[in-house]
């Protein structure tokens, strides 16, 4: 995953930020074939078993089996051979799921005008190309009002990669949620550089508890965080998929990818010839699918249940979470009282909101 | 603020040990004339063999430990015949170790199902009542038996390697095969199981990694580690303690970063991550200040193939 969401989607940054072109209807040649393309191994425990988990779903929808080549890394001449092998044996609706796809897949497109491709975490897009991502910080939010939900000392840690806008959204979202639990809740983040050392991920997290943490949220790639705190007897919230799977007693809830909810719609539209690719990407919340959360463990009370799952509702008939008034960790207003951020807002979100503590 | 400290000082050695043995088993094979810049692939191989004799195999920590470090002896014996045998450039056969190293393990590790699965790893021991000392207690009385047993490792290779007919053979090997091989000593033969042996440590290093200190598998794990030991070697200038004194300064600023991340300080964060890479950068340039003019303490022979029909 490392490279993959890295700079993500500055272009659907962009997008957002222009005015819309009108959408075109793009319709494949002939039966709709679908083949994915996964990053990563498709046992990697995290994003690339995201989608690996989505399949049988699509396949359903399908109504046939769609084949799958595991560890294509982001390079094109790993990527341009099980595509053309694709295409050659009928497949024309081609799912690609990294960052670095982006250039290549921009690339075959224009090649093979007739088929259609999907790029998670991409940032290119075309008349028969939409790139996708989620909107996890609304499954983060929630999360963090997990986090507030059992903590006692209300003192959160947070492990994270690196200080992108993607990550920064989930640690903002996370402390807001657990502001709205309890509302002198803070979260300490410490940033690991990278998306897979597992080392440096027990460092953080030990560290965090070390220094009155109770309950360690994360956005990195590796359920590290949740074993170290299954280990310390304390409470974590997970990314990616349910890590309640690595640690049981630990992990209260989980952002997950929920592929098959938005990508099932999108294989439908272009089953049915009415496939609009989205001019500056697709940005999926809970409501559409691409996120969503795994909740809630045994330590969560039923009336914290209540609240979050309500929450989540609110979340579906559109609260957006960062709402103004809105002020960051050095007293700058960033939302005025009424405001609401847009998407080209929260695709350079280099700030922390009143509550986080992290590092410049 | 002693108890940030305390605990500082006692998270050091887990961070320090890896380089620590990787820098000796780097050591064993230079000082023989052999650079082998495939640690970093070596140290993988460790990892995940000691990983995957734990979760396949039901093998505790330690021989789980010891079967990675035969694994890395194993693998290197490719690398040993590319260079001793076949007089291949070791900078280059060093680096094909490396991807090779990288590519092999990230394929068995994913086709055995070991990656992302956690385990219970290798136990901290505290040694009785000495644990319970203040401040002394938990920095040297609860620590893994790798820890207990490195500066013992030192000792030993230390002694082997300068102490003994074996240390000094392997010794004049790197210094002077010409002279060695005039001597009667079996260059191509020493060389070959100083690169075993090197590996081995190596190996216990990755190994350290995973089931010592992460307690997990994932992809290219070592991230890197294995370079910094190939710069601590140098800057040590291929003695042991050096390197160890190295080893621990490095393991010292790894534990620190994160602490002072999760106690609230504020501070830059690429800073503090290129922190191990600046002291890396400040050591040899103070090193190489203060060695200007001395004779070279690097192998003699070290990177040079010995092709008997080419002595000089």
């Amino acid at each position: 995953m490392s490279k993959v969401r890295i700079c993500a989607l500055v272009a659907l940054a962009i997008g957002a930020a222009t005015p819309t072109v009108a959408q075109e209807v793009f319709k494949v040649e002939g039966a709709p074939k679908v083949a994915i393309v996964l990053f990563g191994p498709k046992n990697d425990g995290g994003w690339s078993q995201a989608f690996e988990e989505a399949r049988p779903s699509l396949e359903k929808v399908m109504g046939a089996t769609i084949p799958v080549v595991d560890k294509v890394p982001e390079d094109a001449a790993s990527i341009t051979p099980p595509v053309e092998r694709f295409i050659q044996r009928g497949h024309n609706v081609i799912i690609g799921t990294a960052f670095g796809y982006s250039d290549t897949f921009k690339k075959l497109s224009e090649k093979h005008p007739k088929v259609a491709f999907l790029n998670a975490s991409g940032i290119t897009n075309g008349p028969n190309l939409e790139s996708f991502y989620g909107r996890t910080y609304q499954s983060q939010y929630l999360c963090g009002m997990v986090a507030g939900a059992v903590s006692k000392s209300g003192k959160l840690g947070f492990v994270a990669a690196n200080p992108l806008p993607v990550v920064n959204w989930t640690i903002n979202a996370y402390e807001l949620g657990a502001k709205k639990m309890n509302p002198n809740a803070t979260v300490t983040v410490v940033f690991t550089g990278a998306w897979n050392n597992p080392v440096k991920e027990r460092a953080a997290a030990a560290a965090l508890i070390d220094q009155g943490a109770d309950v360690i949220g994360q956005h990195v790639d590796t359920p590290t965080p949740q074993i170290v705190a299954q280990e310390r007897g304390v409470y974590g919230t997970g990314h990616h998929r349910d890590l309640s799977e690595f640690a049981p007693k630990a992990t209260q809830c989980s952002s997950i990818w929920t592929w098959a909810k938005f990508l099932g719609p999108e294989l439908e539209a272009i089953k049915a010839g009415n496939w609009k690719p989205q001019p500056y990407g697709a940005f999926p919340g809970i409501k559409e699918g691409g996120t969503d959360v795994a909740c809630c463990g045994s330590a969560v009370s039923a009336e914290a249940k209540e609240k979050i799952m309500a929450a989540r509702q609110a979340i579906i008939d559109g609260d957006p979470i960062f709402a103004g008034p809105l002020k960051d960790r050095d007293g700058k207003e960033r939302l005025a009282a009424g405001a609401k951020i847009d998407d080209a807002g929260l695709w350079k979100m280099d700030w922390f909101v009143e509550g986080v503590v992290a590092q410049q | 603020m002693i108890d940030f400290l305390v605990s500082w000082i006692a998270n050091t050695p887990g961070f320090a040990a890896p380089y620590a043995l990787a820098a000796l088993g780097l050591i064993v094979s230079e000082r023989a004339g052999v650079l082998s810049l495939g640690a970093e692939g070596f140290m993988l191989v460790g990892a995940v063999i000691g990983v995957g004799m734990i979760l396949s195999f039901g093998m505790p920590p330690l021989p789980a430990m010891v079967a990675a470090m035969v694994a890395a002896a194993l693998v290197s014996t490719l690398f040993a015949a590319l260079v001793v045998w076949l007089k291949i450039n070791q900078v280059i056969a060093g680096l094909v170790m490396v991807f090779f190293c990288q590519g092999a393990t990230s394929l068995i590790g994913s086709q055995y199902g070991w990656t992302n699965r956690p385990f219970t790893g290798l136990p901290k021991i505290e040694l009785g009542p000495l644990a319970n000392v203040p401040v002394l207690g938990p920095i040297l009385a609860a620590q893994d038996v790798v820890i207990y047993a490195t500066p013992a490792i030192f000792l030993g290779v230390v002694y082997v390697l300068f102490r003994t007919h074996t240390g000094l053979r392997l010794r004049a090997v790197g210094e002077s095969p010409e002279a060695a091989d005039a001597a009667g000593i079996d260059v191509s033969g020493v060389r070959f199981l100083s690169v075993m042996a090197g590996a081995s440590l190596i190996g216990l290093a990755g190994a350290y990694i995973s089931v010592g200190s992460a307690k997990i598998w994932v992809e290219d794990m070592t991230s890197g580690r294995g370079w910094i030991a190939v710069a601590l070697v140098i800057f040590a200038r291929w003695s042991p303690w050096r390197a160890l004194a190295g080893a621990i300064l490095f393991g010292a600023i790894e534990a620190l970063v994160p602490k002072l991340a999760a106690a609230g300080v504020r501070l830059p964060q690429y800073l503090m991550l290129m922190t191990p890479y600046l002291a890396t950068l400040g050591v040899m340039i103070w090193i190489a200040a203060a060695r200007r003019g001395a004779a070279p303490d690097e192998p003699g022979a070290l990177g040079v193939p010995h092709v008997r029909e080419e002595r000089r």
